[in-house]
């Protein structure tokens, strides 16, 4: 058995009957270009879903307290929240619970005005704790951020998001400027690092940052807070530190169940979790939905394999006279099914390729260069074109030489 | 070269019916011998040349081809032995389609041990006079054509054993002529031919003639004790 010389024989038998490898090819095409492009595009959100997850909480070890019951949409500011979250509810978190490293206090505000000269521009102020830029594994880009101490002297300086320093301070070094935030001198001080999107596609960097007593005291003039970040020590018992913080705060804030709380605990990490495999829920429908398409290719592949084996009853006739063995004629059988499904495939891989970049750009996502998928579905092709082969290879084999060749 | 030892062949015909298309046949062909088989149709020719080819099998008997007792092989052996000895040239040339003539010479050595060698299939074109046409599908090529390229691609392993069924059936005389000056050829140069005709012209070539009825042997005789005797 020659099987180099009956692989030449088979791709010469795929470029006799075009149309017809061009038919078996199709099927194939459509199912693994589908499922190349959903695969990749369903492994590319979920990447870039945690990246940006990853952009607003800087970690995933921590949970994060709002005040007021239920869920809240959007952003918590200073105007929408009732005023139930106190300092000493932080300070208590921070000492109390065992499984808990650090927390963050934050108030937060929008549409404050901040100027420099003529320049007026409305971004985040936020109000937050010294520890807030390792807490949040954020950098200064230039300059420094707050010290515990300017926070106790309530110090007014502020720590600019690149967004904010690039239309305020074009050209020009922020640090050492005096900025108005609704007309309240500040210092800049520093300059953060990018972080990005977020979730929402939005970006995190028009923000300024300003100590959390200053902003209290000074600015905003209000003793509660909008946020609180409550890092945990052992990210993996999330869980269990979001059930200890709301059981403080509610012996805290004297609430008896049925009693509704008057704060909000979310846990990113588990939020990002859901999030993530929901995406993949629908992936893996579409999933199904392109593998049926590849099966419906495969029958395809089948049938015509099996027509074009009654076409060829001569051909195989002839062959066998020759002195082909049965197994010579399953074997360029099976290769011509293999290796048109694999062409197809192969193709698929191609056109789904364009596809996923396409649907990146009109997505808004960055270029996609998952590769995986494409490998996996290169191999499923080949597995599909030989599983559907072996039946029409089957029946050629069990084509009567004698009759074939009387016919 | 063949030596068939009291052959029968029966196919089942229903559950209980069965029809003996050949019934204890015996023959041997010596090496260079150019044998026409003849006989009514329905009289066993076929059976015994497929048999004769390695396409069948015997029911019962034993077949020696070349010293191989090959009346028990498996279907890769019988492979084998098509591939090796024996060539075949069909009543209608059944070159496969939309394939060039080269092509076609060269199948036979795809199943063959060795490399498929395009000189070579170049060179049996050549001996058939075809070797412009090498490149033509066999669909544009007349009959003649078609069947010298079969003529060719029997030749292309150099076999002990060519088996013509109707060769000329499907040609016009001067096609025909030109198919059997071929197989003359081969047969001088001490190829065994074994050939199946109606044609008394194309028996003519033969030196022997069995002539078959309902499965049995009826006579056998060399062409030229015939001739003497004014039978034809």
């Amino acid at each position: 058995m020659n099987t180099g010389q009956i692989s030449l024989q088979a791709v010469r038998s795929l470029r006799r009957y075009r149309l017809r490898t061009s038919l078996m090819m199709l099927g194939i095409l459509v199912g693994i270009a589908s499922l190349a492009v959903l695969s990749s595009l369903g492994e590319a959100t979920k990447r870039e879903t945690m990246q940006r997850f990853k952009n607003m909480l800087g970690t995933f070890d921590a949970i994060i307290v709002r005040p007021g019951g239920g869920r809240t949409r959007g952003m918590p500011t200073l105007v929408n929240m009732p005023p139930t979250l106190r300092f000493d509810d932080a300070a208590a978190i921070a000492t109390e619970l065992p499984g808990i490293k650090a927390v963050a206090e934050v108030q937060n505000a929008f549409d404050i005005d901040v100027k420099y000269r003529d320049q007026s521009s409305s971004p985040a102020i936020f109000g937050v704790s010294p520890n807030w830029l390792a807490l949040r594994s954020e950098e200064v880009a230039d300059g420094a951020f707050f010290t515990p101490g300017q926070n106790t002297s309530l110090a007014r300086v502020a720590v600019l998001g690149p967004d904010v320093r690039n239309r305020m301070f074009p050209g020009e070094d922020p640090i050492g400027k005096t900025i108005r935030i609704a007309d309240v001198p500040f210092e800049v001080i520093g300059g953060l690092k990018s972080r990005g999107a977020g979730p929402a596609g939005a970006s995190l960097d028009n923000v300024v940052l300003i100590p959390i007593n200053t902003a209290s005291r000074r600015l905003f003039n209000r003793d509660f807070l909008t946020m609180l970040i409550v890092q945990v020590k052992d990210p993996e018992r999330g869980d269990e530190a979001t059930a200890e913080v709301a059981a403080l705060l509610r012996w805290r804030h004297h609430i008896q169940p049925p009693a509704l709380d008057d704060f909000t605990i979310t846990n990113p990490a588990a939020t990002m979790a859901r999030v993530t495999s929901a995406g993949s829920t629908l992936t893996k429908i579409l999933t199904g939905v392109s593998i049926m398409a590849l099966l419906i290719g495969g029958v395809v592949i089948m049938s015509l394999m099996s027509i074009a084996v009654s076409e060829r009853r001569k051909e195989i006739g002839v062959r066998r006279s020759v002195g082909a063995a049965q197994v010579d004629v399953v074997l360029q059988f099976l290769l011509e099914a293999a290796l048109v499904s694999v062409a197809g495939g192969i193709a698929g891989v191609m056109i789904g390729w364009g596809g996923v970049q396409l649907v990146a750009r009109m997505q808004k996502l960055p270029p996609i260069l998952v590769w995986e998928p494409f490998l996996a579905a290169i191999l499923l092709s080949l597995a599909v074109g030989v599983v559907f082969g072996i039946y029409p290879a089957w029946r050629a084999s069990r084509v009567d030489p004698i009759q074939a060749l009387r016919s | 070269m063949i030596e068939v030892e009291d052959i029968s062949k029966t196919y089942a015909r229903g559950e209980h019916d069965s029809v003996h298309a050949l019934s204890a046949v015996s023959v041997r062909i010596a090496p260079g011998e150019f044998v026409v088989v003849r006989g009514a149709s329905g009289s066993g020719k076929s059976t015994l040349l497929n048999i004769l080819g390695c396409l069948d099998l015997p029911t019962t008997g034993s077949y020696r081809l070349d010293g191989e007792n090959v009346a028990r092989y498996s279907d890769r052996q019988l492979a084998r032995v098509r591939n090796a000895k024996i060539g075949f040239i069909f009543q209608s040339f059944n070159l496969l389609p939309r394939t060039t003539a080269l092509e076609n010479v060269e199948i036979p050595m795809v199943y063959g041990r060795g490399l498929v060698e395009r000189k070579k299939a170049m060179a049996a074109l050549e001996r058939v006079g075809l070797a412009s046409r090498a490149g033509h599908f066999a669909s544009e090529l007349s009959g003649g054509e078609q069947q010298r390229v079969a003529v060719a691609r029997a030749l292309i392993n150099s076999p002990a054993l060519i088996l013509a069924d109707e060769p000329t059936g499907n040609l016009d005389l001067a096609a025909g002529s030109e198919v059997m000056r071929l197989l003359s050829d081969l047969h001088r140069e001490g190829r065994t031919i074994l050939l199946v005709t109606h044609d008394d012209a194309v028996a003519a070539y033969a030196s022997r003639e069995i002539l078959l009825r309902d499965g049995h042997i009826i006579s056998d005789h060399t062409r030229l004790t015939n001739l003497v005797e004014g039978g034809r």
